[in-house]
């Protein structure tokens, strides 16, 4: 009696099922990177502006204070976003007729608001706030990457849950001496106390700080 | 449900068969019916008819099979679209965006003023607190006054002027208005007419007496249908004269209380609550001769009556004749009204005279004005002017009586002498009493014009419909109960145009574009002048929420001779037949707010109804007339007749019936809808608060009410702890219990801040200003009749009430306030299956929307039954404006549960202010929406670390005791029981 399956049928059978799981594997893989490429992340690709606004011109070229326009960062939740009179405190002098600044210029003029693309964005059941951060030695380029270098801004870290949780387990890395949050081109020296020295003065309790009531409510 | 022979039978015999102190919730409860005991068992008692419904087996498996086959799909969301970020163009002055700034302003109720402080998120407001600058806030806010943040961003308002029920423009209808003035200036204001409430506005009353000069004719016409008039024509009756009577309950230690609103409604009742309840607390702070004493003798239960240390539930007809006997016990009467006086009348009236100076008689404003006459000549009696009350100037701006005011009106506009009619923010077509027809009056005037928030059923009826701006929308100004003025500043721009009722007056005076601030402030500079610099005076009185020295001062008066044959004869009720009385609803009023979907679902005091009305009626006299819980009988008046389903109220009064009015709207946004029925239709002008010879006939229908008594019960009976004052000085500790110490669990460290709450059952008077905070404050989504029905309405903080005695005249009514205890061993944390549910580091016990799955199972094993579920998306789906939430607070969508979280978002951003400056939260820096919220300081929240913290000194009081301590749970939030303060005198009776 011939044999039901052809000897074929030995390898494809094998064929078939180490392609699924392959797959499979494939699958999972990219489910656990996709997310933290900068595809997804948007870290470090330059969001469009209606306005090309260039934060290596303004922070790192004038030397502008990073709170010169993001005005609320050590009072509030909201660093703020300048409004259009800020940008006119000089465009009113300097490159009045620029056309690159036509639009700030009618912004102004009809007071309707300039809608600039959101690059760092949080869902809305993370409760972000940046004054105690800012209070308690985070500076801004920890988080936003090299502001005074980016021509268009983009997105200095991946905001992923854990990336937060990295620091709030284990802030002390990430901390500066107080003169030097808004300092876009600080660096660790010699003389800088260690982190662990920064936790104590600025009385941080990493213990506390991985709770989810801290930034979910 | 059960017969009603066999209703009453139980009743009597769960009775007989309680001894000693047993609490109950609700008839069904007390007579032990299986379907309540059953309730008591079920966490989720709704669940089961649901499985019952039509969806087999294989119809399950493929609509699993089609949401499994989809789930990929929600991944596939417009992920890429980007996010805008909209700064402003220019600042506004002050402005931190995520900083709240508060202003203050003033809401009105019935026409008085509460403060408020209208907390601001990025230039809108997004929540009212209570101004503890106002005299008659001190900080709290009544459910009512919370939900006006509601009513102005209610979708359902009116956005455009209509002429004859058509969209037409502002330019129309002040052309139309204009061109009539020479006429009626010919005439000398002849035919001009003003319809308003109660106007308590400076600037009204000062602009009206202007246009009297100028239209000498004009008539000014009142008609509040939950008005004052009973009030102010007992002072005529007394005193000759009008005048407003304040009271000064911290100073009181023996009330009566005669049907009275002063905790319920009364303008400045959030006031009396603050001083009522303080007095209550005297005996746990050590002072026991201090407690107050209150009797209340009604015939529909109030909230005083519920907070009584005796209560009498009396027929309609035999209150006045109480209130006689007892002034002539009191020497205010002859001696023949003592015939027939009850025989607890005496212990009270000694009780009474011996605290001479120290003790008050308050009347509603449902009673005749008799009885307000007589409560003066009792209080005068009592030494109490000066004392315990005083008497000022009305509140009210030139007050006249209601009734007749509308009647006239209406006799006028029939026999065709107005011609020009202004209705100012009132709705007389819905509110004024049936038999006057006023919509058939209003036919016949050639030019009506109606100012108002919202299209109502006025509104379509007039040949103008004005939208008129929210009080959170326009300048104006406006006086509490003892006479300070607030002047009301707008919070934002009129969403959707809109008109003050100043502004429109002024077009009468020929301005075709008047300007709301120019009329308020020019009212208030002139008064400002050669006070100092007046432009910085004005910004002072605005920022204060309160014009200094504005309190009207007392004003001496005195009773007139022979009240006693002045008084109209009291009303009598033959044996035998019904009387009904017409009360407004407590929630929704003259019904104006019936589109506010906080207000329907709110549940009411007493009846835990929601989204519906009913004829209340008391146990035996429904037995005697055979009706049972949802019933629809047909009401019978000399009037007219409506259907009404009926609901059995224990402590209400035998032989009267109960109709609350306000339901029924026929014309109003989408929430008010078909909801309830309209008691208005048998409230007719002769008898505006009680209709005598009333019939009620049984249809044989039923309706279902949305009544929330049996939800969320809990399973024991020794929730809620009591005692009289003797036996809490025989033993001081008896409401503490003896409770397991170990636990299989590690105990947690807390190293900040270990947060807790304390709830004074002596304070809390059951107004529900804490459900409707919570709602407001942590965006809780209303679900809407149905969904009550089935068990899922969404307040975090709900009020208990439990009743002892028996089922016609309940000893005790107690109110609890019932939310997450926030337990040290909490059981629904270790059922979580994803963590959902967590202890934090300060002792919360936290609920992270972003990690439930719905499991529901932490629910299931909560004994407090505090948890909510989102069943479906109801805050998606709710129509409210999606600037009215709040922003520190997540919105939760469907699948998730949820509960009290102590205000974390209050907690949070204390913290963060605290962290900042490198110290410790203070005591009191972070205040819940509730404890806020609440007249009676019944709830405190503070830091349990801290032994010197407010909360922790209230948890050190021998009446502190935990909820089903014996589970082991260790709860965080604990009560303090209730203490009683009986007559001995009376205690036997």
């Amino acid at each position: 009696m011939p044999g039901v399956f052809s000897p074929i049928a030995n390898i494809l059978t094998k064929l078939v099922l180490y392609t699924l799981l392959a797959g499979l594997i494939t699958l999972a893989g990219g489910a656990w990177f996709f997310p933290n490429t900068t595809y997804a992340t948007r870290v470090g690709v330059a969001q469009p502006q209606p306005v090309p606004f260039s934060h290596e011109h303004h922070v790192g070229g004038l030397g502008l204070d990073c709170r010169y326009c993001h005005t609320s960062v050590e009072v509030s939740a909201n660093a703020g976003l300048p409004p259009t009179h800020t940008c006119m405190t000089c465009h009113s002098q300097i490159w009045t007729n620029a056309e690159l600044l036509a639009p700030v210029r009618q912004s102004l003029a009809t007071g309707t608001p300039i809608r600039w693309n959101r690059v760092n964005t949080l869902p809305d059941y993370v409760f972000f706030n940046h004054s105690i951060h800012v209070a308690k030695g985070v500076g801004c380029t920890t988080c936003h990457g090299p502001v005074d270098s980016m021509p268009l801004t983009w997105k200095g870290a991946s905001l992923r849950m854990s990336w937060c949780l990295d620091c709030h387990r284990d802030p002390a890395p990430n901390l500066r001496p107080k003169e030097a949050v808004f300092d876009t081109g600080w660096k660790r020296t010699a003389t800088t106390p260690s982190g662990e020295q920064l936790m104590a003065s600025y009385h941080i309790h990493p213990g506390t700080l991985s709770d989810c009531s801290v930034c979910h409510r | 449900m059960t017969g009603p022979e066999e209703l009453g039978w139980r009743i009597q015999g769960g009775l007989a068969g309680q001894s000693g102190r047993a609490l109950w919730r609700s008839l069904d409860e007390l007579s032990r019916e299986p379907a309540v005991l059953e309730i008591l068992r079920a966490e989720f008692p709704g669940m089961p008819d649901l499985a019952d419904a039509r969806v087999g087996r294989r119809r399950l498996l493929e609509l699993m099979g089609a949401s499994f086959a989809l789930a990929g799909l929600s991944g596939c969301g417009p992920g890429e679209e980007v996010d805008k970020a909209i700064p402003y163009v220019t600042m506004p002055s002050g402005l931190v965006p995520g900083v709240a700034r508060h202003f203050a302003t003033a809401v009105t109720r019935g026409g008085y003023a509460d403060g408020v402080l209208a907390i601001h998120q990025m230039g809108r407001p997004v929540q009212l607190e209570g101004n503890p600058d106002h005299p008659a806030s001190l900080g709290a806010l009544d459910p009512i006054i919370q939900a006006s943040i509601l009513d102005l961003y209610d979708p359902d308002r009116s956005r455009t002027v209509l002429h004859a029920g058509r969209a037409s423009s502002t330019n129309g209808m002040v052309k139309a208005l204009v061109d009539r003035l020479p006429a009626l200036a010919a005439r000398g204001g002849d035919g001009l007419r003003l319809l308003t409430g109660t106007v308590t506005s400076p600037t009204l009353a000062r602009q009206i007496a202007a246009l009297k000069q100028h239209f000498p004719a004009m008539q000014w016409h009142r008609w509040e249908a939950d008005g004052r008039d009973t009030v102010r024509a007992g002072s005529v009756l007394a005193f000759g004269r009008p005048v407003d009577t304040v009271l000064h309950l911290d100073h009181a230690k023996m009330i009566l209380t005669v049907e009275s609103d002063f905790l319920d409604s009364a303008p400045g009742h959030l006031r009396y609550a603050r001083d009522f309840a303080r007095r209550r607390r005297a005996a746990e702070d050590g002072r026991p001769e201090e407690m107050s004493r209150l009797y209340a003798v009604e015939s529909s239960p109030t909230l005083a009556g519920a907070r009584a240390d005796h209560r009498f539930a009396v027929r309609p007809d035999e209150v006045e004749a109480v209130v006689r006997a007892l002034a002539a016990e009191l020497g205010a009467g002859p001696a023949e009204w003592r015939q027939g006086a009850p025989g607890w009348l005496g212990a009270i009236a000694r009780d009474l005279s011996a605290n001479r100076g120290a003790a008050l008689v308050h009347a509603g404003p449902a009673q005749p004005p008799a009885v307000h006459a007589l409560v003066h000549a009792i209080n005068d009696a009592l030494g109490a002017p000066g004392q315990t009350v005083s008497h000022i100037e009305p509140v009210e701006a030139d007050p006249v009586d209601h009734a007749q005011s509308i009647k006239g009106l209406v006799a006028d506009m029939a026999a065709g002498r107005v011609d020009t009619l202004l209705i100012l923010g009132a709705n007389p077509v819905f509110t004024a009493p049936a038999d006057l027809d006023f919509a058939a009056a209003l036919g016949k005037v050639p030019l009506s014009v109606h100012l108002g928030t919202a299209p109502d059923e006025t509104a379509v009826l007039c040949t103008w419909h004005v939208p008129e701006a929210h009080e959170l929308e326009r300048w104006g100004d406006a006086r509490a109960f003892d006479g300070t003025v607030t002047i009301q500043q707008p919070q934002v721009q009129p969403l959707w145009g809109g008109w003050s009722p100043q502004e429109l007056l002024a077009v009468l005076d020929g301005e075709t574009r008047p300007d709301g601030y120019s009329i308020v402030r020019q009212s208030w500079m002139e008064r400002l002048q050669g006070k100092g610099d007046a432009a910085e005076l004005w910004a002072d009185t605005l920022r204060m929420g309160v014009v200094p020295d504005s309190a009207a001062a007392p004003v001496s008066v005195s009773l007139l001779p022979g009240l006693a044959d002045r008084l109209p004869p009291a009303a009598t009720q033959p044996n035998g037949t019904l009387t009904a009385l017409f009360r407004p609803d407590p929630w929704l009023r003259d019904g104006r707010y019936a589109n506010l979907g906080w207000l329907q679902e709110l549940p009411r005091p007493f009846t835990t109804l929601t989204w519906d009305n009913a004829l209340l009626i008391a146990p035996a006299t429904a037995q005697r007339l055979d009706l049972k819980n949802e019933d629809v009988v047909e009401v019978h008046t000399a009037s007219g007749r409506l259907r009404a389903p009926v609901w059995l109220l224990p402590g209400h009064a035998p032989d009267c019936v109960t109709l609350p009015f306000g339901f029924g709207r026929r014309i109003v946004g989408r929430v008010g809808r078909d909801v309830g029925f309209d008691a208005f239709q048998l409230r007719t002008s002769g008898n505006l608060w009680q209709q005598p010879g009333v019939e009620l006939r049984k249809t044989g229908e039923s309706h279902r009410l949305a009544a929330t008594q049996h939800h969320q019960m809990i399973d024991s009976p020794d929730v809620v702890r009591h005692a009289t004052l003797d036996e809490f000085h025989q033993n001081p500790g008896f409401a503490k219990r003896k409770e397991p110490q170990q636990s299989l669990y590690p105990d947690y460290d807390y190293p900040r801040n270990a947060w807790g709450m304390a709830i004074n059952l002596n304070a809390c008077i059951g107004c529900n200003a804490c459900t409707a905070a919570c709602q407001g404050e942590n965006n809780i989504a209303v679900v809407g009749k149905e969904e009550v029905l089935r068990n899922r309405q969404m307040h975090w903080i709900r009020i208990d009430t439990w009743y002892e005695g028996g089922a016609a005249a309940p000893e005790q009514t107690l109110f609890q306030p019932m939310t997450c205890m926030h337990c040290e061993n909490a059981p629904c944390e270790v059922v979580c299956p994803v963590a959902a549910t967590m202890h934090d580091a300060d002792g919360l016990n936290v609920m992270v929307y972003n990690r439930c799955v719905g499991t529901r199972f932490c629910s299931n094993n909560c004994p407090y039954k505090v948890r909510r579920f989102n069943y479906f998306n109801y805050s998606g789906d709710d129509n409210r404006l999606s600037m009215s939430w709040n922003p520190d607070v997540s919105v939760r969508a469907r699948g998730v549960m949820e509960k009290c979280t102590y205000c974390i978002q209050r907690i949070r951003n204390a913290r963060i202010a605290a962290d900042r400056e490198n110290r410790p939260i203070r005591d009191g820096e972070v205040k819940t929406a509730c404890q806020q919220a609440c007249p009676a300081e019944a709830i405190v929240f503070g830091d349990l670390n801290d032994p010197d913290s407010a909360v922790s000194r209230r948890k050190a009081s021998p009446l502190d005791y935990g909820v089903l301590t014996e589970l082991n749970t260790r709860p965080r939030t604990t009560y303090e029981a209730r203490l009683r303060n009986p007559n001995p005198e009376l205690q036997e009776v």
